[in-house]
């Protein structure tokens, strides 16, 4: 049953118009460049916070990818510095979308191996924490309430709309790996978004650590730095019905 | 006031002995002298008294950082420690300690340009800085432990991304030749213990602010890589040190060693560093690798990778894995070891020859047991002094003479008679612990030898292999290798001279045809340098060089550039003739503050850190007398070993009127009165040294 | 670009893409370290050529391809060995000193240890370790080099060349054309001690 959608509400009319699942026939979904739109839930009553418009699910895999190997890391740090200073004009490593500091002296797992760890201090290994640019279920942007997560138009990448950002944070606690970073003199959150296709951290390390390569899923490849704390808003969850239930 | 980019903005004061800790505005009183040695000196010339020896709570503990530090400008990460220095001997004055990691660039992202170390606290110490957060703790319990060990305790409270400078039990013991070191391997020489006469067993700082750029970041981006297009290997060396195939040239002596066949043999699994061609700016990190510089290419197969500051591609340090040194050696020591340059060479610079020779396994296995115990104990080398001094002492049986017999059978020398690295587990503790009468006068530097054992220097000044210059340090980089520029600069400091501005460009590995070339334009005409062996009289053109190359170097330290990368005045690429950027510094300066600045402005700037320098070593002696009671010359210096004459092919040894006549031109370039070697009145006030002429005229210290 | 009547436009786009392929495979080579010789211009060529898979053997003058494909593009370059045989480099890719060296790597090894030691004493001034022989791109054997070094001290032809040790025992080679034998010692001991001790 429709919720609240006119007949000439635009969202309606282009439900009618591309018909993608042949499936799901009432309950029908509309792929808005690569984002589903969902409109037509049982729990009708429940919007999410945004004014009364339908929660954003990512559906589009991003084009690329960063990978990194922590056998070439040297842990000189000028993919965070390449990432902070010639997007944002700050040399600001806490920033950095790609993170290695963290792994620097001891390691993934910190300091509680001590010298058994890896990093520096450890047996040596540089772990770079990079942005899966997750398939959907997209963890950070399906934990926004406010649909400040998009997509990159050009890479797919998924981007931080930083006008609907409030600063929640929400998805820093829904990202296994950590890897939302958080502004606090904007007050937003951001993440990486692949540079345009040109990440500057492939381009700025000098031992060919990162590259750039086309999209593949590790969300099950690489073990989580944490277990999340948030997940999906109930609103978003609701819509996986509307393409899963059969 | 207007707003700066760069600079953190504040200077942090600790004092230890009341506990209080307060901040000031770094551009509201140190601007002018940038920060780093800069901060420093201004410290010292404002606060502290002459006569203040380095054990005194009186005397100041700086640690300088500058505007470039924590960007993005390649090789930032070095740390100036400046203070009251305790093995200038016979009297302690003004010298810095420096070392890289990543302290420089957490200092800024912690909101601070500098720390100033002041007082004396009454049991032991360790400062915690976390971003606007500064605490004096108790460190009881690091007390006498190694550094490593005091790393690792201080992150499990602070977390892992601190980073911690630390001294070790050498610092703790009040042993002059100790150090203070961070991230493993980045060690600041000669400080430690004035950290350990303060009670300060360390200083953990962990930031997560930025620095910020202030000009346009697509302008910065593009100097960033223009900067980086130019860069060679490890000292700025623009060949590699066999032919490749892009190369026009190569020379076997430069620190690009990477080749195909040449792999990070421990890397799992291992990676050849290839041909490196200079275009690819991905592959910089494999041009060097300074353990198989040093060591030889059994390095090659333990090398897991290079490693070294925040910011710099280079990558001068290596880290080795050698999986049998636990076994062979036993004692604690790791499997994985690294270190760079003369550190790494700490080991075996202490024996006279392997039989296996210096290239062969025995040397690399005394490295390997040398950097293990420097590297937790914090002990200093002084530029391989120790070393040579021990060798000489040794050989000459002047130990035997000297120490009593009970402790002289106390050391195993047979071990060391036969090369046996596992002699250094004897000594070198020890030197850390004072423990007995041979290791409290190695530890307290060459000056104890004169002072307390009653050698004469003059033998030492009369021996071209015993390296030594004056005041108890060695010469480094001196007429040996850049004539009489070398000769000049090795006068100018309290300590070694620890600079690198000429040495990179002398031994850069291109041809001296290329190189003469260069010079012309860097420094106005083809005879600024010489070809090896082939040194020719003074010339005002090798005395602009001179004056360049000291300006620079304190600029260095003054911005925070790394002296062993910077200035980049020759390039590997052959398009651009090979030359570099001399505005560089400029550039990037401009741009990271927002205040343009010209080349020749800010090596104003230099001039005036170097002239601030050399007033406080005036005031502290009490002497407007340089020229003839500090700048001097050892006589080996004038003394050739085969008799050859000067100027003639293949010596080195300089001549007494051409290096007088070099003194005169120096002096004259820098304005400072030719008699005596003190900058005038006119001088200190062109240089914004007002205050320091007003203080001079009352004191006589004008000339 | 040589012009054709249109009916012969589809056999010059062939030749066309043989000889765009060679000179990618020349630049290719280069960027390995490697000259590429006739015979592998031919296999290049016959591997691109049309009817390649088909076994078919090209009817087409390569000589002239190669001519004017170097005309066209001035970092194609050839350089002759000891029998006269042409071989070809990138000049964007490898430098003619690395060509010399390589094209005198396929003669007489004793011209290639004289002409080496003989530049780098002219050029650079500087007496040569002889263990840069035993390394890359040379990859000459130490029983090849003495062997050398003892046929050098007997020809007429090599009678400049020159030995010097160094005070911890490592050999260097010299001409004394170009420089005089208390200036090669103090060089080698300079490149072999002196910098180690002044790290």
């Amino acid at each position: 049953m429709n919720r609240g959608i006119e007949k000439d509400d635009p969202v309606e009319g282009a439900l009618n118009r591309v018909q993608l699942n042949p499936s799901c026939s009432r309950r029908q979904f509309l792929k808005v460049s690569g984002v589903a739109v969902m409109g037509l839930t049982a729990f009708g009553a429940l919007v999410n916070g945004a004014g009364g418009s339908t929660p954003l699910i990512i559906m589009d895999q991003a084009e690329g990818l960063v990978i990194g190997d922590p056998t070439k890391c040297v842990g000189c740090r000028r993919c965070e510095l390449a990432c902070t200073e010639f997007n944002d004009g700050k040399a600001w490593p806490e920033l950095s979308r790609i993170k290695v500091t963290r792994n620097l002296a001891y390691g993934p797992k910190g300091n509680v191996l001590g010298q058994r760890g890896q990093g520096n201090f450890g047996q040596g290994l540089i772990v770079q924490d990079l942005c899966k640019q997750c398939p959907h279920p997209v963890p950070c942007a399906d934990a926004c309430p406010n649909d400040a997560i998009i997509l990159d138009p050009k890479t797919k990448a998924r981007v931080v709309d930083t006008e609907k950002c409030i600063g929640c944070m929400m998805c820093q606690r829904a990202c296994p790996w950590e890897m939302m970073s958080f502004d606090p003199e904007a007050k937003k959150a951001t993440k990486c978004f692949l540079c345009g296709g040109k990440p500057k951290c492939v381009e700025a390390c000098p031992a060919g650590a990162i590259r750039y390569v086309d999209w593949r899923d590790l969300t099950r490849k690489i073990p989580p730095r944490v277990a999340p704390a948030v997940h999906a808003s109930p609103a978003k969850a609701a819509t996986c019905n509307d393409c899963h239930k059969k | 006031m207007a707003t700066f980019g760069g600079w953190a903005g504040k200077v942090l004061r600790v004092d230890l002995s009341t506990g209080r800790i307060s901040t000031e505005d770094t551009l509201e009183k140190y601007k002018d002298v940038l920060g780093g040695t800069g901060l420093g000196y201004k410290v010292l010339w404002d606060e502290v008294k002459p006569g203040t020896k380095p054990y005194d709570s009186e005397n100041k503990l700086i640690f300088g950082v500058g505007p470039l530090a924590g960007t993005g400008a390649p090789s930032n990460g070095r740390t100036a420690i400046t203070t009251i220095y305790p093995t200038c001997w016979p009297k302690p004055l003004v010298a810095t300690g420096h070392f890289g990691g990543d302290f420089a660039c957490q200092l800024k992202y912690a909101g601070y340009d500098g720390i100033i170390i002041e007082g004396k606290a009454d049991r032991p110490v360790w400062l915690s800085i976390t971003d606007g957060k500064v605490e004096i703790k108790d460190a009881r319990h690091l007390w006498g432990q190694g550094i490593r060990r005091t790393n690792l305790d201080i992150v499990q409270e602070l977390g892992p991304t601190a980073c911690v400078a630390a001294i070790g039990i050498a610092g703790e013991n009040l042993v002059p030749m100790s150090t203070i070191i961070n991230n493993v391997s980045h060690s600041a020489g000669g400080v430690g213990s004035v950290m350990g006469a303060k009670n300060l067993k360390a200083i953990a700082v962990r930031g997560s602010g930025y620095v910020r750029i202030a000009g346009d970041k697509a302008e910065w981006e593009k100097v960033i890589k223009h900067h980086l297009a130019l860069l060679g290997s490890n000292n700025q060396h623009v060949v590699p040190n066999s032919p490749q195939p892009w190369a026009e040239f190569s020379h076997p002596g430069v620190r690009w060693v990477a080749s195909k066949g040449r792999a990070w043999g421990a890397a799992q699994p291992p990676i050849d560093s290839g041909t490196c061609d200079p275009h690819d700016l991905n592959r910089i990190a494999y041009r060097t690798n300074n353990a198989a510089f040093y060591l030889g290419n059994i390095a090659w197969q333990y090398t897991v990778r290079g490693n070294g500051c925040t910011s710099c591609p280079i990558r001068c340090h290596t880290l080795l894995r050698v999986p049998y040194l636990p076994e062979k050696y036993g004692n604690g020591i790791t499997e994985n070891i690294q270190s760079t340059c003369v550190r790494l060479l700490f080991g075996r610079f202490f024996y006279k020859s392997f039989t296996d020779g210096f290239l062969g396994r025995t040397a690399f296995d005394a490295c390997m047991v040398g950097v293990y115990l420097i590297d937790d104990l914090g002990i200093w080398d002084n530029y391989g002094q120790i070393q040579r001094d021990f060798i000489k002492i040794y050989h000459e049986g002047t130990i035997k003479d000297k120490i009593g017999e009970a402790e002289f059978k106390s050391y195993s020398w047979d071990k060391y008679a036969k090369s046996d690295p596992s002699f250094l587990f004897d000594l070198i503790p020890r030197i850390a612990r004072k423990e007995g009468e041979l290791a409290t006068v190695l530890g307290k530097g060459t000056g104890a030898l004169f002072g307390q054992w009653g050698l004469p220097e003059e033998e030492w000044k009369k021996d071209e292999g015993l390296g030594y210059w004056k005041m108890g340090h060695p010469q480094h980089h001196s007429s040996l290798e850049a004539y009489q520029l070398g000769a000049i600069i090795n006068t100018q400091y309290n300590r070694d001279v620890q600079c690198h501005t000429h040495q990179n460009f002398l031994r850069n590995g291109l041809p001296i045809k290329e190189q003469k070339r260069l010079a012309k334009d860097l420094w106005g005409s083809e005879d600024a340098v010489d070809d090896i062996g082939m040194y020719t009289p003074m010339n005002l053109n090798k005395a602009k060089m001179t004056r360049w190359t000291l300006l620079r170097k304190e600029l260095h330290d003054s911005l925070s550039l790394c002296n062993w990368m910077a200035p980049v005045v020759a390039s590997p690429l052959k398009e651009r003739g090979y030359s570099g950027d001399d505005t560089l510094e400029s550039l990037l300066y401009s741009i990271a503050t927002g205040e343009k600045m010209t080349r020749e402005e800010l090596d104003e700037v230099g001039e005036r850190i170097f002239g601030l320098h050399r007033a406080l070593t005036i005031r502290d002696m009490g002497t407007k007398e340089m020229r003839k009671e500090h700048d001097t010359f050892p006589d080996w210096v004038f003394k050739d070993r085969q008799g050859r004459a000067p100027f003639t092919p293949g010596t080195t040894h300089m001549e007494k009127n051409d290096l007088n006549l070099g003194m005169d031109m120096f002096y004259n370039l820098l304005g400072w009165d030719k008699a005596t070697g003190s900058p005038t009145e006119e001088t200190y006030k062109k240089l914004k040294l007002g205050y320091v002429a007003e203080e001079f005229e009352k004191k006589g210290l004008l000339p | 670009m040589t012009k054709h009547q249109q009916g012969g436009a589809s056999i010059l786009t062939e030749e066309e893409k043989v000889s765009r392929s060679i000179a990618a495979m020349i630049r290719d080579k280069s960027r390995e370290g490697l000259l590429v010789s006739m015979q592998g211009i031919w296999e290049e060529s016959i591997n691109q050529a049309p009817g390649a898979d088909k076994g078919v053997v090209p009817e087409i003058d390569l000589q002239a391809l190669l001519i004017v494909r170097m005309k066209e593009e001035d970092d194609l370059t050839a350089i002759r060995n000891q029998e006269g045989q042409p071989r070809y480099y990138s000049s964007r890719f490898m430098s003619e000193n690395y060509a010399k060296i390589l094209i005198r790597k396929e003669g007489d090894p004793l011209v290639l240890i004289a002409e080496t030691v003989r530049e780098s004493s002219s050029l650079a001034s500087r007496p040569v370790p002889v263990a840069i022989f035993l390394a890359s791109p040379f990859h000459l054997s130490q029983v090849e080099i003495s062997a050398c070094l003892q046929q050098m001290r007997e020809d007429r032809r090599f009678q400049d060349i020159r030995q010097t040790a160094t005070s911890i025992g490592t050999y260097f080679l010299y001409s004394a054309l170009h420089l005089d034998p208390d200036r090669a010692s103090m060089l080698s001991e300079w490149l072999d001690v002196g910098q180690h001790q002044n790290p």
